[in-house]
């Protein structure tokens, strides 16, 4: 289809003019991609198309939803109303919401797994360094937007999520009363902040799809990683692939396959046993009532988890901004010339053991505290800390395994 | 030959996943679209019941219907014989002219010219079919209240402000009115003696 | 072992451990199962009348209009009985008590909550909810007075006096109780999500076509990856 759009004189006009032709041919259809790829590489694909789903719903949510603490009957508000008018009275509001919901918790999954591969195969390695670090800014805006969407319905997660958040700021040394005071736009969580909640949820994604794009044309730059982490020649068609139609229908059946788990749990299990919407958000804020659990959604709950870790509240800050600005360093912690995994038996037990820990760093997050489960927690907080710091020593001990030649 | 086949079953492929691609991507516009269109509670409201016994005889009420106005008037037995006589004076004496001017039940003389169900009450739409405006209530005959505003033989009716349409007590627009058609008249009807449900 | 299988084990694993089912929210009584069905549209027309002669006594459901009510195919209301049940309301009047704010906090030392999401917003959810009306007790340590005290309310002191005559009620008349508690139970659940019927009916439609293109799609790319070697 698009060969022969591309063979009209529309087309040739346009090309004359932008240069279209060689764009396209470079940077998707005869892009070229390694032949091995494994389908750990179709989750940037999926990414984007939540990523997609996520602005379209968001843009028709925008449409119904109002950003008002304004208490209504019954201790209500006009945002929680608006969310339940969506859910009741909007043709297929609830259609639209639940998939936006759901939605947030499916972008980070997808996106940590992509992160994961890009750890256990080395993709972020030189000369990847600069993807990688993009892509950890894509993950910092992600969760930023995150945070802000979760205030809008105005529920008591909503409210006690964004006061615990804005207290974690306020408690940074001199600045922490100034940017409390900036981010809530008043002494507590109110009406100013979800304003200015919702303009910054609507604005985040497009800061999002702008880095995309960088995070893209920077890969594209440097090419695909491999399995193998070896470099390839990449105009050696035994080593590459076209993009199109080979990685296009792989990512399109990937996409597909994913879409069928989203799309059940919107259907039929949106809540998602409380995990992906909080029993605790379908009740109305209330400024002098905190819930009795209160934990933050499970994407946010290893970074909750290191901040529980130390006694001392600035400490635990301090820790929780160290474990996300480690990540910008991770490429130039690990100093080993083998990228993948498969080669480094060292690096893989511990990156494997890494992706344990946050899982367990997250269960800890989600739970509340017991005397086990706090040393649980600082165990992982010690290990999350330790694997990086273990990078810089790694080479030095560590015995590689032949890499091939090809692929 | 293996290779020829090989062909019809990728081409097959291609053109089953691009259809069925087209039509998931075309059910998928339907709930995006299908959300802007007037949601239940809209609808809902699109229906106003309204208690005429409460209005005034001789006197006008405007409600809102659908967010528009609507006047509900009281005629007095005096009023409904100032609907007589001046036919030669009115564009459409008979609400012929255009779909939104008539109803199914105008069918008689009779209704026709009280554009009414119940003849005491008129139930029409308020914007003058000119330009909108909301035509002002002027229900005594002759200039002795309305002053040079009305013209000498005025019967009593609506006079619109914005650009001097006339209307006689049935919301019938008089000869030299800038509006071309009588008000509108809406579906409506009464659910009990005197609660009608207009929508 | 490819990282493929490692990542599928851990996810699972992580499943498990975070899945540590919703347990009773209550004084850590596991919550009686309630037989609720919010298709059967006899089951949830008990459970209405329930909550209009017994719950709306001092509770609201804000977000059920009476209009509203009588536009879900699940319960197919006359008008009649939205006259019926609306008295002097407005038909876009939400089911409001009549039981002013002032009036309740003086009675019970609190405003009863909306019903609108009270099963989706409490722990154990429509279990919890059945549990409450069937869990009124008499206190062992004799400190909440009867008619106060209830096995699965957190703390197990709650405000609301027992609302269908559950303590010492008569031993024929328990199945008669259960029952309402049960229909009211899956009124809440119903008008909790109104759309979840439609949903689950259309979720179907869905995912069978998307199994379709999967199918499809999966054979288009191995068909495409024949000739890559």
């Amino acid at each position: 289809m698009l060969e022969s759009m591309m063979k009209t004189k529309l087309f040739a006009w346009v090309d004359r003019r932008t240069g279209a032709e060689a764009i396209i041919k470079s940077q998707l259809t005869e892009y070229p991609a390694p032949k091995n790829l494994n389908w750990m590489w179709v989750f940037g694909a999926i990414a984007m198309t939540v990523l997609v789903l996520q602005i379209v719903t968001g843009i028709f949510l925008a449409m119904y939803y109002k950003p008002s603490a304004m208490e209504t009957l019954g201790g209500f508000s006009v945002a929680f109303d608006s969310v339940e008018r969506i859910m009741r009275d909007v043709n297929f509001g609830w259609l639209l919401r639940y998939t936006h919901a759901v939605g947030a918790s499916m972008f980070f999954l997808v996106v940590y797994i992509h992160m994961g591969r890009g750890m256990y195969y080395g993709s972020y390695k030189e000369p990847r360094e600069l993807i990688w670090i993009m892509g950890v800014v894509i993950l910092l805006i992600m969760q930023g937007a995150a945070f802000f969407g979760y205030l809008l319905p105005w529920g008591q997660m909503s409210f006690w999520g964004a006061t615990v958040i804005t207290n974690l700021f306020g408690a940074i040394p001199v600045l922490g009363d100034l940017i409390g005071q900036l981010l809530m736009g008043g002494f507590s969580v109110g009406d100013p902040t979800l304003n200015r909640f919702f303009s910054l949820h609507y604005l985040f994604p497009l800061l999002l799809v702008a880095i995309v794009a960088g995070h893209i044309h920077a890969l594209h730059t440097v090419h695909s990683n491999n399995p193998d982490g070896i470099d390839l020649d990449q105009s050696d068609p035994n080593n590459v692939v076209m993009f199109h139609p080979y990685v296009t229908m792989k990512d399109a059946f990937a996409v597909s396959l994913f879409m069928m788990l989203y799309m059940y749990i919107v259907f039929f299990n949106p809540q998602m046993g409380g995990y992906f919407i909080e029993v605790d958000n379908y009740v109305p804020a209330n400024n002098l009532q905190t819930p009795a659990h209160i934990a933050p959604v499970w994407y946010l709950t290893p970074w909750y988890t290191i901040l529980r870790s130390f006694e001392v509240k600035l400490v635990g800050i301090a820790a929780m901004g160290a474990s996300l600005a480690i990540l910008f360093v991770f490429p130039f912690l690990d100093r080993s010339k083998v990228r993948s995994a498969r080669y480094r038996p060292m690096y893989r037990g511990m990156v494997i053991l890494f992706f344990i820990d946050v899982i367990v760093l997250g269960y800890c997050g989600h739970t509340a505290t017991t005397e086990t489960l706090k040393v649980v927690g600082q165990i992982a907080t010690f290990y999350y800390f330790a694997f990086f710091i273990g990078l810089l020593f790694l080479p030095k001990i560590e015995k590689t395994k032949p890499l091939p030649e090809g692929v | 030959m293996t290779e020829q086949t090989d062909h019809s079953r990728r081409n097959f492929l291609y053109v089953a996943a691009g259809g069925l691609g087209a039509v998931a991507g075309g059910a998928a516009a339907i709930p995006f679209l299908g959300s802007m269109l007037p949601a239940a509670d809209t609808l809902a409201a699109a229906t106003t019941e309204f208690d005429v016994s409460t209005v005034v005889e001789g006197q006008l009420v405007v409600i809102v219907w659908q967010g528009k106005p609507v006047f509900i008037t009281n005629r007095s037995d005096e009023m409904l014989t100032r609907l007589d006589g001046h036919d030669d004076n009115l564009k459409d004496v008979n609400s012929e002219a255009i779909e939104a001017v008539q109803a199914e039940w105008m069918d008689t003389p009779e209704k026709r010219k009280t554009r009414s169900i119940n003849p005491r009450y008129l139930v029409v739409v308020a914007s003058c079919t000119h330009l909108g405006c909301i035509p002002l209530y002027k229900p005594s005959a002759g200039r002795a209240e309305w002053g040079d505003s009305v013209p000498s033989d005025w019967v009593g009716g609506w006079h619109c402000p914005c650009h001097g349409s006339f209307y006689d007590l049935s919301a019938r627009v008089i000869n030299g009115s800038p509006a071309p058609h009588n008000l509108h008249v809406m579906p409506y009807k009464f659910i009990s003696d005197s609660v009608v449900l207009i929508g | 072992m490819k990282l493929n299988t490692i990542l599928l084990s851990l996810a699972t694993a992580g499943m498990m451990l975070t899945s540590n089912v919703a347990l009773a929210s209550g004084g850590g009584h596991v919550l009686k199962h309630a037989n609720v069905d919010v298709t059967n549209q006899e089951q949830l027309l008990r459970g209405l009348t329930v909550f209009s002669d017994v719950c709306m006594g001092c509770h609201s459901a804000k977000y059920i209009t009476y209009k509203g009510l009588m536009a879900y195919p699940e319960l197919g209301i006359s008008r009649e009985l939205a006259d019926e049940l609306r008295g002097e309301k407005p038909m876009m009047s939400g089911m409001i008590t009549d039981l002013s704010p002032a009036d309740a906090t003086e009675s019970y030392g609190k405003i009863p909550p909306d019903l609108s999401l009270i099963v989706p917003g409490r722990r154990g959810g429509v279990d919890y909810v059945y549990s409450l009306l069937t869990g009124y007790a008499h206190d062992h340590n004799e400190k909440v007075p009867d008619g106060n005290y209830n096995t699965y309310f957190p703390g197990n002191s709650i405000a609301m006096p027992d609302p269908l005559g559950w303590l010492d009620h008569d031993a024929e008349d328990t199945a008669e109780l259960e029952q309402q508690a049960e229909d009211v139970s899956a009124f809440l659940a119903f008008i909790g999500d109104p759309h979840q019927n439609e949903r689950r009916a259309m979720g179907k439609y869905v995912l069978g076509f998307l199994l379709l293109l999967t199918i499809v799609l999966f054979l288009l790319k191995k068909e495409v990856w024949k000739d890559v070697h």
